[in-house]
């Protein structure tokens, strides 16, 4: 367990060294808190950029809490989905490619280690940024709209967080496969891309799926329940994240460094 | 015991066979260069030895047989070592040091220790992206050797430094041997004979030759007599080797080179023709022929 602490350790100074502590959160929270923020100015922003000829009226439907809400939650879908994918698509195949992958590997250095302190580095930020982000938007809802309840804000932040989570592995599982961090991060999004798409379009058949849990999520926070298939869908995802990691680990053994 | 065997290791690369069939063994305290030209599969070797790479089949099996984990054994050091370049030289040697299970207090001191020894203390806790080739090259060296293994692989170490930094390195690499095995690859026979006592010559992935310095020479070198006379130099030669104490005559340019058996014995005889006849002697030389035509003449082949 030293031994992972210590690989744990050195990504988090690293994180700290290239100032992702401080650029990933706030890229999380701009593409959130914008969200609410423009829905609730909507109408001055029009105004004062004057497109529209003198006369008409404009006549916006108000947003509920709710929608606005649920508008920063799909953000995470598709910027932070993004900047996910980005900040660890290099994680272990940078270091490969570099050839400081080789230098650590041949210390006696636990595979499964090196994967999981990676992976869980990634947690930790993504985690983090993410809940700082939504829950900044959720004030500003709050503050602008109406407060939603907290246990709510809660449930749908855990819900899509799972999603969030199995997009991680599933990036640090190409990781182990691949030498080049730009070929890791198409795959991911190709993949990403391919599971949403299926699941949005034959959601009937494909109901446990993982990547519907940020759907769930969307409708549970502007005001339905969570459906039946929740539960299904969570254990599936878990199910997901642990064969990835281990698989990860797997590759990882069996692959050449060098 | 021998701290690795290796036994008709071979390594292709899609059509190319880079390793035909290696045998040999590393016996605890030895210093051993890995000699050949570019190409030779020395780096391809290394890369096995260090398990970074699966050989297509054979073996290497280190000292404690195939379940333990052999890379407590050995240290490496690749051709073109890349850091963390963020850390600084202090960060990188304490976290080599903690992955190789030593210690926290322990892993510091041993730092401190090997920064003193590879005469880098000045930069230790500047930023690896400043380091310079040749502080570079004398960190990996340091990581490779924090946990004390007892073979350590070094993949071209000077290779890519200017004199200064050359010199450096093995002088350095002459400390180590008190400690360690040292196995390194070099194309540069100069080198091998300056820190080691024995080489194995790799050629087109296969060992040509190997053994120690002293046995090579002794297999290898020829004694070699060079005459030069004032003047018709080819004419006294000619009329010399009708003596027949050699086994070779080579006229080159000024002078004529004998390669001989016995040293002695020619010397005798020719100082005293030369005598006798009086001849216009300007330069009578015993040498012995360089190793490094010998490996010259491997590699032409």
């Amino acid at each position: 367990m030293n031994q992972w602490m210590t690989l744990f350790k050195k990504e988090m100074l690293e994180m700290s060294r290239n100032f992702k502590w401080i650029w990933v959160p706030l890229t999380f929270i701009m593409i959130a808190v914008k969200e609410p923020l423009t829905l609730y100015y909507m109408p001055q922003i029009i105004d004062s950029l004057g497109g529209l000829p003198e006369g008409a009226v404009i006549e916006l439907p108000v947003p509920s809490a709710g929608e606005a809400l649920a508008a920063s939650l799909s953000q995470f879908n598709t910027f932070g989905v993004l900047i996910i994918v980005l900040i660890t698509m290099g994680t272990i195949a940078g270091e490969r490619k570099s050839g400081v992958a080789g230098l650590i590997l041949v210390k006696p250095v636990s595979y499964a280690w090196f994967v999981t302190a990676k992976w869980a580095s990634s947690m930790i930020l993504i985690w983090f940024s993410y809940f700082l982000s939504y829950f900044l938007s959720w004030y500003y809802v709050g503050v602008l709209f109406k407060f939603i309840s907290f246990t709510d804000f809660l449930q749908s932040f855990f819900v899509n967080g799972i999603w969030l989570t199995l997009i991680i592995t599933v990036v640090i599982l190409f990781n182990t496969f691949m030498k080049s961090p730009g070929a890791v991060g198409f795959i991911s999004i190709g993949i990403i891309v391919i599971l949403s798409l299926l699941s949005s379009s034959l959601p009937h058949l494909l109901e446990w799926s993982p990547a519907l849990l940020s759907a769930y999520a969307n409708a549970f926070i502007m005001g339905s329940n969570f459906p039946d298939e929740l539960l299904p869908s969570i254990i599936v995802s878990v199910f997901m994240i642990t064969l990835s990691l281990l698989a990860s680990i797997a590759i990882f053994k069996r692959r050449e460094l060098a | 015991m021998p701290v690795v065997s290796i036994t008709n290791l071979k390594k292709r690369f899609q059509d190319q066979e880079v390793i035909k069939g290696l045998d040999f063994q590393l016996s605890e305290g030895k210093c051993i260069a890995l000699l050949g030209a570019n190409g030779a599969g020395k780096t391809t070797t290394l890369k096995m030895l260090a398990g970074l790479m699966k050989p297509d089949s054979g073996s290497i099996v280190f000292e404690g047989g195939e379940k333990a984990d052999f890379r407590r054994l050995i240290g490496y050091l690749p051709q073109f070592p890349v850091f963390y370049e963020w850390m600084t030289g202090k960060e990188f040697l304490e976290y080599a040091g903690r992955l190789a299970g030593l210690p926290k207090a322990t892993a510091r001191n041993r730092a401190e220790e090997l920064f003193e020894l590879t005469g880098i203390s000045d930069a230790k806790n500047r930023r690896i992206g400043k380091y310079s080739g040749g502080m570079k090259q004398r960190l990996g060296i340091a990581q490779a050797i924090i946990h004390r293994p007892k073979l350590v692989m070094l993949d071209e170490p000077v290779s890519a430094l200017d004199p200064f930094g050359r010199r450096e390195v093995l002088e350095l690499m002459d400390k180590l041997k008190k400690e360690t095995a040292i196995l390194f690859s070099t194309h540069i026979l100069n080198d091998a004979e300056e820190i080691c006592d024995e080489i194995l010559f790799l050629h087109n992935g296969e060992l040509v030759e190997s053994g120690t310095l002293a046995g090579l020479r002794t297999k290898h070198q020829q004694a070699k007599i060079d005459l030069a006379f004032k003047e018709n130099t080819l004419q006294y030669a000619e009329e010399l080797s009708l003596l027949q104490p050699f086994s070779s005559m080579k006229l080159d340019g000024e002078y004529a080179s004998f390669l001989v058996e016995d040293i002695e014995y020619a010397r005798e005889l020719f100082l005293t023709e030369i005598m006798k006849r009086n001849l216009p002697l300007v330069k009578f030389e015993i040498s012995r022929t360089r190793l490094e035509d010998v490996f010259m003449k491997v590699v032409q082949k």
